[in-house]
């Protein structure tokens, strides 16, 4: 076994008892980079230099205290990382240096992780490919021919390529999960307010939120239990005793309830992702857990529900992009035109139709149409969950509808729209929810099922998903 | 339905004219598929702004250490060190 093969636990073991070296984790990691970025392309700025100097830092300290030791981690590139450039995959942030430290990162460093790089992504997290990034489209690791999913398809494509051992993404609409669910990674979306935004660019403040990417259920409760935590700069972070996300991981699941959703099977799901369900649902019964079917009746409105509420919070918070503070400036004869004119330049064709859509949304005459039509079917959805979740402990349901799709395949913005159908009403809801590989398709792309947890149960979703993990 | 030179002004974005006319077309498709949304029965119903278990506070008005000059000076020029310079607005 290598050095990149070691699972968290044990690699941070490892360096604790002094067997092997930051320094050599990092050349390790530094060696595949080297040897897989030209075709992956997962990284819009990587600092191994500085990596190594982390490193060599943390080798010469005594006591060899932190949750994350001497771990590579990747870090999606809409967190601020102070003194990196942060361009949230957009031409108009290209220059910009972060200031400051966004809360995960502080986190991240006081646990003593390494951070490695920075993660290409769509343009501000708008994407379900990674084809909207402004720079160079990320390539699946699993095939090259096919996207690694979006918009933390960076994040998803290092972990499993191993040129980190673990990563930071941001859901706002399935941004973790479904390039998790494409890369055969795991991904978790915790509740909202769980990880704090502070430091996050924002997209849609009362959806996104920032949660990590990695090999298995165990590492991924090992970087919850490192990025959790209540945070003074978030009004929307919650004050909640902090737990052991590891703590239930291999306890027995009998008697778990488990509810599929019916109205998932509407769908038109990939023949082979049906049959992972089918399997999933055999390997809980196995474990002594209960299955039953719950309703989520108005499912299928959640999609434009969330391209109304989430297009329409974007437009008001992009609207600080104006060219003035940082990253692009294109002048015009007056400060108006050299607004319009910079954002007109620096923004790209998705991010111009979602501001566009959410400016339409939120406009005189087209409110309540839209925008408040859409919170009140958020409302009916919330409810829909609350309810299921006096029924059941954890629904279970694909977390794609179909496994990664080729480069350039998807046309229309719809079309693109419609493969974050079984991620989204998660979002809406402020559920946590986590993806978890459960076999490949014919070509050999991954499969991924996705779990949903009531409020704040992220300790039973992960034990749930260890235990379908290791069924 | 969608007056596209208002909605760019109102959004601060000057778009080229071919630009424009594709992505009318694709706001037309958007907004076309959220009709879907009428199907539902939203009467008496509370719109939801912020996710469930949301507890919005206020933090105590105390200094902390802000964001230095420095780490702000590397993104853009300040004029005379402690404005930013932007194009004058009076007199427009």
């Amino acid at each position: 076994m290598t050095i990149t093969d070691l699972p968290i636990s044990s690699l941070v073991n490892k360096l604790r008892n002094k067997e092997i070296t930051a320094r050599e984790v990092i050349e390790n990691y530094a060696k595949n980079i080297y040897e897989k970025e030209k075709n992956i392309k997962a990284f819009i700025n990587l600092d191994i230099e500085n990596a190594l100097k982390r490193a060599e830092e943390l080798d010469k300290m005594d006591e060899k205290k932190g949750l994350l030791f001497g771990v590579p981690v990747a870090v999606k590139d809409n967190m601020n990382v102070k003194n990196c450039e942060t361009t949230a995959g957009s031409q108009i942030l290209k220059g910009y240096i972060s200031p400051y430290n966004a809360t995960v990162v502080k986190k991240l460093e006081e646990e003593n992780a390494i951070i490695i790089g920075k993660t290409n992504m769509d343009e501000f997290a708008m994407g379900s490919s990674n084809e909207n990034s402004s720079f160079f489209p990320t390539h699946n690791p699993v095939n090259y021919d096919y996207v690694p999913g979006g918009s933390s398809g960076g994040s998803a494509a290092s972990v499993k390529s191993e040129e980190a051992l673990a990563a930071l993404g941001s859901d706002t609409g399935g941004s973790v999960r479904e390039p998790a669910a494409f890369c055969g990674v795991v991904g978790l979306k915790p509740t909202y307010g769980l990880v704090s935004r502070y430091g996050l660019i924002a997209f849609s403040s009362s959806l996104d939120q920032i949660g990590p990417l990695t090999r298995n259920v165990k590492d991924c409760a090992i970087m919850l239990n490192a990025i959790v935590g209540f945070d003074l700069h978030d009004e929307t972070s919650v004050n909640i005793k902090k737990e052991d996300y590891t703590s239930f991981l291999g306890k027995e699941i009998k008697g778990k309830r488990i509810g599929i959703i019916k109205e998932v099977m509407d769908f038109n799901i990939q023949d082979e992702i049906k049959e992972e369900l089918k399997k999933t649902v055999s390997t809980l019964v196995k474990l002594g857990a209960t299955v039953t079917e719950i309703s989520i009746a108005h499912l299928k409105y959640a999609l434009p529900a969330y391209y109304i509420v989430a297009p329409s919070e974007a437009s008001s918070n992009l609207s600080r992009f104006d060219g003035v503070r940082y990253g692009l400036t294109v002048q015009g004869e007056n400060l108006t035109s050299t607004y319009e004119l910079t954002r007109a330049e620096g923004f790209g064709k998705e991010v111009k139709r979602r501001i566009l859509i959410g400016t339409f949304a939120l406009s005189a005459g087209y409110y309540d149409a839209y925008y408040l039509k859409a919170s009140k079917v958020r409302k009916i959805l919330a409810n829909e969950f609350e309810k299921a979740f006096e029924a059941v402990d954890t629904l279970l349901l694909p977390t794609t509808a179909t496994t990664a799709f080729k480069l350039g395949e998807k046309k229309s913005p719809l079309e693109m729209y419609m493969s974050d159908i079984f991620t989204i009403p998660v979002n809406l809801a402020g559920l946590p929810s986590i993806s978890v590989p459960h076999g490949n398709d014919k070509n050999g792309l991954p499969i991924g099922m996705q779990f949903i947890g009531n409020w704040f149960k992220e300790k039973e979703l992960l034990q749930i998903a260890y235990a379908v993990e290791n069924g | 339905m969608i007056d596209i030179d208002k909605i760019e002004k109102l959004a601060a974005l000057k778009l080229k004219e071919k630009e424009k006319k594709a992505i009318l077309n694709d706001l037309e498709e958007i907004i076309h598929y959220f009709e879907i949304l009428k199907e539902v029965d939203t009467e008496n119903v509370e719109p939801q702004i912020y996710t469930k278990g949301a507890q919005l506070f206020l933090r105590k008005d105390e200094i902390e250490n802000g964001l230095n000059k420095e780490a702000l000076e590397k993104n853009k020029t300040l004029a005379s060190g402690n404005f930013y310079r932007v194009k004058h607005i009076i007199g427009e």
